[in-house]
Parts: C-alpha cells; sequence; structure tokens
C-alpha cells in the first residue's frame, strides 16, 4: 500500500471507468487523460484499465509501505525520491521511500504494479464524487491499498516516449453541423477558460453561432464539442453527462482527447476536420503500442 | 411504413440514431427497443434518450459502416410490442421554491397546480443528466414552466422539477434550471440497491401529495 503525504489539488482513484449504467444516468468518469492512464499500466506490466490514481494540481507526494513498481505519466511529469526519474519511466522503489510527482500537467497518473485497491461500486473502481461513487478524493494520511502482485526489481528503468500534447484536436464533424457554424469552429483559436474540470474543457474565443431550437436532449459522447447558446464550446470529459441537449458540432478523435484535456487554463486550442478512417488507425496504433509495452514487461 | 431513423456517426466510437424530433411515446418505445437489441449483442451499451439512440461500439470489432447497417437493420425490426412499465409512486410535499411562481405564472391557484401535476400518470422517458434522474411526461398542458432564467448553483436532493413538458426529482444535489414546486424522501439512487435506480425507463409515475 502507499500513503499519502500531499495529495494535490484533486487525486481520485480511477480505472477505465464505468460504462454497465449509462442507461441509468451514471457517468463513466475515469480518467481524463486516458492515454496517459494507460501507458501508466502498461509500464508496470498492469492491464491498461487497472485502477490508477489522477492527480489534479501537482505535487503529489506519497510513501511506499512496501518495495513497489510504479509509473508516473501526464503532459510533463517526474518522480523525485532517492534519484530523479522520468515520467513514462517504470521505478523500482523500496518500501519506506518517500516521492514526489513533480511537474506541470493539469492530470497526472501514478500506477503500481498489481493496481491500487478500492472496492467495485456498479462494476468500476473509477470515482465519481457528485454521486459518492467509488472511493472519496485522497487526503493526506490517506492509505490506498495495491492488490498483490510480483514486484521484479530488474524491470525498473523500461520507459517509453511520451506523446506529443499539441494545441490542435482533430475532430470528426457532425452530427448537429446543419445547425452549427462549422468553418468558423475550423477556422478560430480558443482558448481554455479556467472553469474547465472533468465534466468538460470550455473554450472563450470568437462565438460559434449555433441554433439550438426544438433540439430534444440526446445520449453524448466524451469528446463531444456542444455549442451552447452563447457561442462558446465545451469538449466534454469523462465526468460528463450521459444526455445533453446542445447541438455538437462534431466530437474529438480518442487519440487527441488527452491533449484537450491536458490543455491549462489560458493555453489556446483549435480543430481540425479529420475522417474516421484515420481515427480509427490512430486508435489502433496507440492501443498496439500500449499492449506491446505491457507485453515487454511480463 | 415507418420513417427510417437517421444515423450519423458522433465521433469514431458511436452512432446516434434519431427516429424523430419531437418527444413522442412511439419514437421513444423505438429508441428503447433499439437500445435493448444492441445491448444484447453486446457491442457497447447504448442510451435511449425522448425519440433516440446512442450506441457505442468499438471501432477496431466492428467499423463504423458495419455498425450503422446494424442499427438500421435492429431500427426496422417490427413493432414493438412492450407490457405496461410498473406503476411507481414517489410521496411529495409541495414546498418546493418555485411553487408560487409557477401558479403565478400559469394563472392558476397553488391546489389546481399542485391537483394538476399530482393527479396524472407520467411516463419515465429515459433517464439522463445524473444517476436515476428519470426524464417523465408530459405535465399537463396548463402548467407554465419555462426554465429558469438563471440556474440555480444548488438544487437539494429529492427536490422536484418542472421544465417545459417535463417534471423529474432530482437524486443527488446539483446546479440545476428547472423550477421546483416539491421535495421527496424517496431515494431515487443508491448504488448499493440493486438495481440502483428506483427509476426505469417505460415505468409509469404517480406524484402522491403529503
Amino acid at each position: 500500500m502507499i500513503r499519502v503525504v500531499t495529495p494535490g489539488l484533486h487525486a481520485t482513484l480511477q480505472d477505465a471507468g464505468r460504462t454497465r449504467h449509462l442507461r441509468r444516468g451514471v457517468p463513466t468518469a475515469g480518467p481524463a487523460d486516458r492515454v496517459a492512464h494507460a501507458f501508466a499500466n502498461a509500464l508496470v506490466g498492469n492491464d491498461p484499465g487497472e485502477a490508477a490514481i489522477e492527480i489534479a494540481g501537482l505535487p503529489f507526494a506519497f510513501v511506499a509501505e512496501r518495495a513497489l513498481l510504479v509509473a508516473v505519466t501526464g503532459r510533463d511529469v517526474r518522480l523525485a525520491g532517492r534519484d530523479r526519474i522520468a515520467g513514462w519511466t517504470c521505478a523500482f522503489v523500496r518500501a519506506g521511500d518517500e516521492l514526489r510527482i513533480e511537474g506541470h500537467s493539469r492530470y497526472a497518473y501514478l500506477a503500481v504494479r498489481g493496481g491500487f485497491d478500492a472496492p467495485v461500486v456498479l462494476g468500476s473502481r473509477a470515482a465519481y464524487p457528485p454521486a459518492s461513487l467509488g472511493a472519496p478524493p485522497l487526503r493526506a494520511g490517506a492509505v490506498v491499498a495495491v492488490r498483490p502482485a510480483r514486484v521484479d526489481a530488474s524491470r525498473g528503468g523500461l520507459a517509453v516516449a511520451a506523446p506529443r500534447y499539441g494545441d490542435v484536436a482533430r475532430i470528426i464533424v457532425g452530427p448537429h453541423d446543419d445547425r452549427v457554424d462549422v468553418a468558423s469552429l475550423l477556422s478560430s483559436t480558443f482558448t481554455v477558460d479556467e472553469r474547465s474540470d472533468r465534466m468538460g474543457v470550455r473554450l472563450r474565443g470568437p462565438a460559434v453561432a449555433a441554433n439550438d431550437g426544438e433540439l430534444l436532449s440526446t445520449g453524448v459522447v466524451e469528446g463531444a464539442l456542444q455549442i451552447p447558446s452563447g457561442g462558446a464550446p465545451i469538449v466534454l470529459l469523462a465526468d460528463h453527462q450521459t444526455t445533453g441537449g446542445y447541438p455538437i458540432a462534431g466530437t474529438v478523435i480518442a487519440v487527441d482527447l488527452p491533449l484537450v484535456a491536458q490543455r491549462e487554463p489560458d493555453e489556446s486550442l483549435r480543430f481540425e476536420a479529420t475522417s474516421e478512417r484515420v481515427a480509427v488507425a490512430e486508435l489502433q496504433r496507440v492501443r498496439r503500442d500500449v499492449l506491446a509495452l505491457r507485453a515487454s514487461i511480463d | 411504413m415507418r420513417a427510417a431513423p437517421r444515423i450519423a456517426p458522433m465521433g469514431e466510437r458511436a452512432l446516434l440514431v434519431t427516429f424523430a424530433e419531437r418527444i413522442d411515446p412511439v419514437a421513444n418505445g423505438r429508441a428503447r427497443a433499439l437500445a435493448d437489441a444492441w445491448e444484447a449483442r453486446h457491442l457497447g451499451p447504448a442510451i435511449p434518450a425522448y425519440a433516440s439512440t446512442l450506441l457505442h461500439f468499438d471501432p477496431l470489432r466492428v467499423d463504423g459502416a458495419g455498425a450503422a447497417a446494424l442499427a438500421r437493420r435492429l431500427a426496422s425490426r417490427g413493432p414493438v410490442r412492450r407490457a405496461a412499465g410498473r406503476l411507481i409512486e414517489i410521496p411529495v410535499r409541495y414546498d418546493g421554491p418555485d411553487l408560487v411562481d409557477v401558479a403565478r405564472l400559469s394563472s392558476l391557484t397553488v391546489s389546481e397546480l399542485v391537483a394538476l401535476h399530482a393527479d396524472r400518470e407520467y411516463v419515465a422517458y429515459f433517464l439522463g443528466f445524473m444517476p436515476g434522474f428519470a426524464y417523465l411526461g408530459e405535465l399537463d398542458a396548463r402548467i407554465n414552466a419555462a426554465r429558469l432564467p438563471e440556474p440555480r448553483l444548488r438544487v437539494p436532493a429529492g427536490a422536484v422539477g418542472v421544465a417545459g413538458r417535463q417534471t423529474a426529482v432530482y437524486p443527488f444535489a446539483s446546479p440545476g434550471g428547472w423550477r421546483l414546486i416539491g421535495s421527496t424522501d424517496a431515494i431515487l439512487f443508491d448504488a448499493r440497491r440493486d438495481p440502483p435506480a428506483l427509476l426505469r425507463e417505460g415505468d409509469r409515475v404517480r406524484f402522491v401529495r403529503r
């Protein structure tokens, strides 16, 4: 197990998310940056959907209560202990070591070999605090259990290149492109609003014209780019509501959603149209890389 | 002959199937039947709403065109025969902060408004917005329930609200723009319960005055 010393602003346990109760209005939750979460797990030999700690607002400090294999991922992160270990690297840590996750990443991930343990609620260990689902946000002094697993010190050092977190997100246009000025959306540069959270990234910039008259609520997906009547787009993230009634100009493709989630307030963001074919090929590439990495440590 | 639904991608991992552009029990029945059929194929979760169904799928298992073709086929299946939904009674105290305003906007007395809201059977069209939140319809047309111009920052759990032709109970405290006319002690969602949500799609709901 680990003991939390400094929890950052908001640290929660997140597995891949809760998908079996969407019809009952239960959000998926899970990591805001699914790619960083999956790689953190793969680096320590876990299933990519295992429960890891998501930290918003670094630094996060903890004590390893036993020897562990750990990995830290995010936009710009590192692990400081006896040594300084780069992010996106598997590290062996000794029992009693105090470690600190530092850097600049809106969301950072800490995975341990075996995965963190917590009760499974409605089929998932993902925390969704608004409905008290899963473990509550971690506080200083909290102890988080680690599921039993073989810890082989020689695995420490395995590393993978971090993906590039750019400022252009590719979208698949639609389904409400007949109600939204998609051309202006694609030619504008937006700025991330500080009110962004795990429900969605709110953007400021030139208003995008949208007609939301008579639009009935429908199910919505993570990555959907909603245009409320004020014209300020919102990209839905992991904690988004299961249904929504705003026009959807397009949906950010799965592999680009991490860069959107990781943009800091006042940073810029642009959108570019792409095809389903590109989106699926990119998703396939990332999944293959995650599985290959995991296989290399097992 | 029923109109073919409109099928459009929502990203590379979901399709939105739209049966109608209005609140309609027949379209809602088709939306729920499609969600059931899709989930029975284990292709991914489905979310029915008033007149549409969102279908999730894994594009590395089935491509978008294949998913759309299957959705079209499942959506065109014969008429759906369903047993009438369960009747769920929810005790309500008509003590909401907007009760008097809604009565005034509707040119009704408070007791007339309460009678119109309570003496009626609603259908749970779908669940969304938050865990266990069921969209119930339709309100008596004499009730004028425009949304608040500024949403409240905090609506308490158990609040009974109205908006447009809809009514609902908030399972958890949250921001919200519906006008609040009452409150209930009923637990709308409890993760330790099976099923966790008190209401499910297709249920008939009646509010009982306390």
